[in-house]
């Protein structure tokens, strides 16, 4: 009895389960799609302009994103319970001059005179009116949110124009600072952090150095927890002390190190061949000696070459494509600025040829890499085919590039990427991959891959939110953060755990997905959908007198229209228009898609008529990449 | 006969304008008991579910809920009196995850007027309970979407039976289902009330009920054929009922002449 009752709890993982390892796990978020997309919107512009990259760019999009991405997380929740609200624009605009008339005391009419002690609360009681009035107009009519809030928009835009003539007759409202406690609260709405000044130069050896640490120990937190995550341990008796495993770690660790410190002190092109191979293959050799101590090695049955019908075929072609795209790089003319039509230069078409050709060409390596999961030595060549590929383009680069950027920042990155790849290849090929859950390292590599994450974070915010000397003096405007972007950053984390951990979260989900079985089962559906609608009045009202703060002033006609770019990042971002579905975290990277593309094109140089076209593009291939990205977790789950 | 029924219903009746929905039902069911109400496509089955969940109120009539007489505004009301309904097709959310649509409505929390939902409790709970009526659940995280439709009913009915109903009002929850899962499903209303919990079982299929049944009320056109308590009657006299024995009595006759007519 005792043996059996042993046995079966030593066996807490269900045998129907097929494990599924990190990367499936993470593919069935909802908000990935974006985060891609994200990424890809965020290294185009960097390519094309100078400034984007830099501290200056990041200061510009991530304003704009703050008040679109305010909106958006909270239209996003309403959009989980199914519904949508086409006032929130207008609504930012009319809670922005409300408080403005209030304490306001010129004009014929208007203009109470009030401190903004009081003029924000009774603000923030007349956007929870407003949301209040949305949600009951919903519910109690069963008239579908689309017309009801289309209502209540027209109403606000007819009562924001109507009201400010008739106060101030004008179409804009001024003067929030005749409030006798402006300074008070301008502290809270309206602070700005100026960086003309910076620590960094100081701090530490400087931001780079900074950055580079952070970013390298988070690589490495994340890539320790992502093998935890997905390898079959070795037997605790069978990990003696201090074996060969170890001993390459620390000498891997040293020539890795030793390479770093080289490249970072060297210029020329022959020493920087040597050292970036002293430091890949450093990675490589800790990396094997690392897996060797701690992970079972492969258990054989490694098969011959083989190459399925689709595989050879797509090795072939991708192998193509990227010496095409490296032959059409090295022979056409980089400095040649001509126009060829419809905005091309030569220059232009040059990189779309060689970045279009280099990037599907090893896309299809690892595909057919991925695809040929029965023989590991095919699939080993294939990836570390794609990781030479990618290292020899970045060689071809360097020596092509005019910018430095591209000579030394993207250089390094494709380098890593290429180290990434042969130590994936070599890894998958020595080591078994897990096919079962093993609790105790699951929660250890979960931990250590969200250390990572977080490291990484700090490191791309370290280099995107702070300036140094050098750029600063070249960027032309001053770099200035608004307390907005807290409250953004806030909301985004509030709106997360709202989502994920509360009851109201689960009620928002419930609502949207199936409003009469929630109901049936107790839900009280009417009262959680308003509230919604609160949440999304609530964050206008919040967005409204951030504007006020910021200028002082508020024209009639602020918001309106914005209500569909909110939308638009939600549905970017991840979340299902038909409700059920989504994240608040994925609005808030929507939000920041939107933005990158609006503020990249005039980075760029280019004419910002065509912006339109521009996230006409944007939001057509986020929806496409969502689909395919859903109907891929969907499939794995 | 002694101890109260706890769910009884007298003289209900339900009228839409001038359409007479249903008409003067009365019948009962006790603690440990499956009460099947029978009745063919417009007998006014789903009128009468929807008054006893709370759905509707009925036009005349009265409900008494172990001996207390009640009056229903809404589900939720039903709900706070232990009636519990499980309805065929809106029974969950498919795309929220096996223990949330346990919980969904009553989630367990902790750290107060937070309201966060403890999910361990609630995942470890959802997996316990639907053992305990005999569904091995997977994976607690996988979208009920995912699951078959006899299982999802089965999520229904173990949800409500763990919420402390007293009265299990399942709505045809066999129509949509094979042979092999309509046997679940009639498992687990057995389950139900071998754990005392009275059980509304509405079908039109005979043979689903009369295995499980206690008692029958066979509706017809909005009008009670009978309240019959199993020993009363025999499960051919059930099939008969409910077809409508004299109409299909003289549909045979009919038939049988028009095919020796020629």
């Amino acid at each position: 009895m005792a043996a059996e009752s042993s046995a079966t709890s030593a066996a807490p993982a269900d045998e129907r389960l097929a494990y599924r390892g990190p990367v499936q796990r993470l593919l069935t978020r909802p908000e990935i799609g974006g985060l891609v997309g994200a990424g890809a919107i965020w290294i185009f512009f960097w390519s094309v302009s100078d400034v984007f990259g830099t501290t200056a760019g990041a200061n510009n999009y991530l304003d704009v994103a703050t008040s679109l991405g305010i909106m958006a997380i909270a239209v996003a929740l309403l959009m989980i319970g199914g519904e949508f609200d086409l006032s929130s624009g207008a609504m930012t605009g009319a809670t922005g001059m409300l408080v403005v008339l209030l304490v306001k005391d010129t004009g014929e009419l208007g203009g109470l005179g009030l401190p903004l002690t009081i003029a924000i609360p009774i603000t923030f009681l007349f956007a929870m009116g407003v949301g209040w009035v949305n949600g009951t107009l919903v519910e109690k009519t069963g008239l579908p949110s689309f017309i009801v809030t289309l209502g209540t928009f027209f109403v606000l835009r007819g009562g924001k124009l109507g009201f400010s003539k008739l106060f101030v007759d004008k179409v804009i409202v001024e003067g929030l600072d005749d409030a006798p406690d402006y300074d008070f609260w301008s502290n809270i709405f309206g602070s700005v952090w100026i960086r003309n000044d910076h620590i960094w130069d100081s701090f530490l050896g400087g931001r780079d150095v900074v950055f580079g640490v952070l970013a390298t120990l988070g690589v490495a937190a994340l890539a320790v927890g992502l093998m935890e995550l997905s390898m079959v341990r070795r037997a605790q008796g069978d990990r003696p002390s201090m074996n060969s495993g170890m001993i390459l770690l620390v000498i891997g660790l040293a020539a890795a190190a030793a390479g770093l410190v080289a490249l970072t002190a060297t210029d020329g092109t022959a020493a920087n061949w040597i050292w970036s191979i002293v430091m890949a293959a450093g990675v490589l050799v800790s990396v094997v000696g690392y897996c060797t101590w701690r992970f079972e090695p492969s258990s054989g049955s490694a098969g011959g070459l083989s190459m399925g019908d689709g595989i050879g075929r797509r090795i072939g072609i991708g192998l193509g494509l990227v010496v095409v795209g490296t032959v059409l790089g090295v022979a056409m003319d980089s400095s040649n600025e001509s126009v060829l039509g419809l905005l091309l230069t030569v220059q232009g078409l040059r990189a779309i040829l060689f970045g279009g050709c280099v990037i599907v060409g090893v896309l299809m390596l690892l595909s057919a890499a991925r695809d040929s999961e029965d023989s590991p030595v095919t699939r080993f060549a294939t990836t570390a085919l794609a990781g030479v590929s990618v290292a020899v383009v970045g060689f071809v680069i360097q020596a092509e590039a005019a910018s430095r950027k591209y000579r030394a920042e993207f250089f390094a990155w494709m380098m890593a990427a290429a180290v990434v790849l042969l130590v994936v290849a070599v890894v998958r090929m020595r080591f078994d991959q897990r096919r079962q859950p093993d609790g105790e390292a699951d929660r250890m590599g979960t931990l250590v891959s969200i250390i990572g994450i977080v490291l990484i974070v700090m490191a791309v915010a370290t280099k995107l939110l702070w300036a140094t000397t050098s750029e600063l003096e070249q960027s032309r405007a001053l770099i200035t953060y608004r307390i907005s972007i807290l409250y953004f950053f806030a909301f985004a984390a509030v709106a997360t755990w709202l989502l994920m951990r509360t009851k109201f979260g689960s009620w928002a989900f419930a609502v949207g997905g199936n409003k009469d079985a929630s109901r049936q089962v107790g839900v009280p559906a009417a009262r959680t959908k308003t509230q919604l609608f609160m949440t999304v009045s609530g964050a206008s009202w919040l967005v409204g007198t951030l504007i006020a703060f910021r200028l002082n002033s508020v024209q009639a006609n602020v918001g309106d229209g914005l209500e569909f770019f909110y939308i638009i990042a939600a549905v970017v971002g991840g979340n299902l228009l038909t409700g059920g579905y989504g994240s608040a975290a994925g609005a808030a990277i929507g939000a920041l898609i939107m933005a990158m593309s609006f503020q990249g094109i005039p980075f760029a140089g280019w004419n910002s008529d065509w912006r339109f076209l521009f996230v006409g593009v944007i939001l057509l291939l986020a929806v496409m990449v969502n689909n395919y990205v859903r109907g891929k977790a969907e499939k794995s789950r | 006969m002694s101890d109260a029924a706890l769910l009884e219903i007298e003289g209900i009746s339900k009228f839409y304008g001038n359409i007479i929905a249903l008409r003067d039902i009365t019948t009962s069911v006790r603690a440990g008991e499956v009460t099947c109400v029978l009745g063919d496509n417009g007998a006014g089955k789903s009128t009468f579910i929807k008054i006893l969940a709370g759905a509707h109120k009925q036009s005349e009539g009265r409900l008494f809920v172990e001996g207390e007489e009640v009056s229903f505004d809404s589900p939720r009301d039903a709900l706070a009196r232990g009636i519990a309904t499980v309805y065929q097709d809106l029974a969950v959310v498919p795309l929220m995850s096996v223990w949330r649509n346990f919980f969904l409505g009553a989630e367990p929390t902790k750290l107060g007027f937070l309201r966060v939902i403890d999910r361990d409790k609630a995942s470890s709970i959802a997996k316990a309970e639907l053992a305990k009526m005999g569904i091995d659940i997977r994976d607690t995280e996988q979208p009920v979407g995912t699951l078959s439709g006899g299982e999802r009913q089965s999520v229904a009915i173990a949800r409500a039976a763990y919420f402390g109903a007293k009265v299990l009002i399942l709505d045809e929850p066999t129509s949509a289902l094979g042979v092999k899962q309509s046997g679940v499903v009639l498992r687990y209303i057995v389950e139900a009330r071998n754990r005392g919990l009275g059980v509304i079982f509405i079908t039109h299929n005979p043979h689903h009920a009369y295995p499980v049944g206690d008692r029958f009320m066979i509706l017809n056109r909005g009008q009670s054929l009978g309240d019959y308590a199993k020993a009363e009657i025999s499960q051919e006299e059930l099939t008969q009922l409910m077809a409508g024995g004299a109409d299909l009595a003289t549909l045979q006759h009919e038939l049988s002449k028009a095919i020796s007519g020629d």
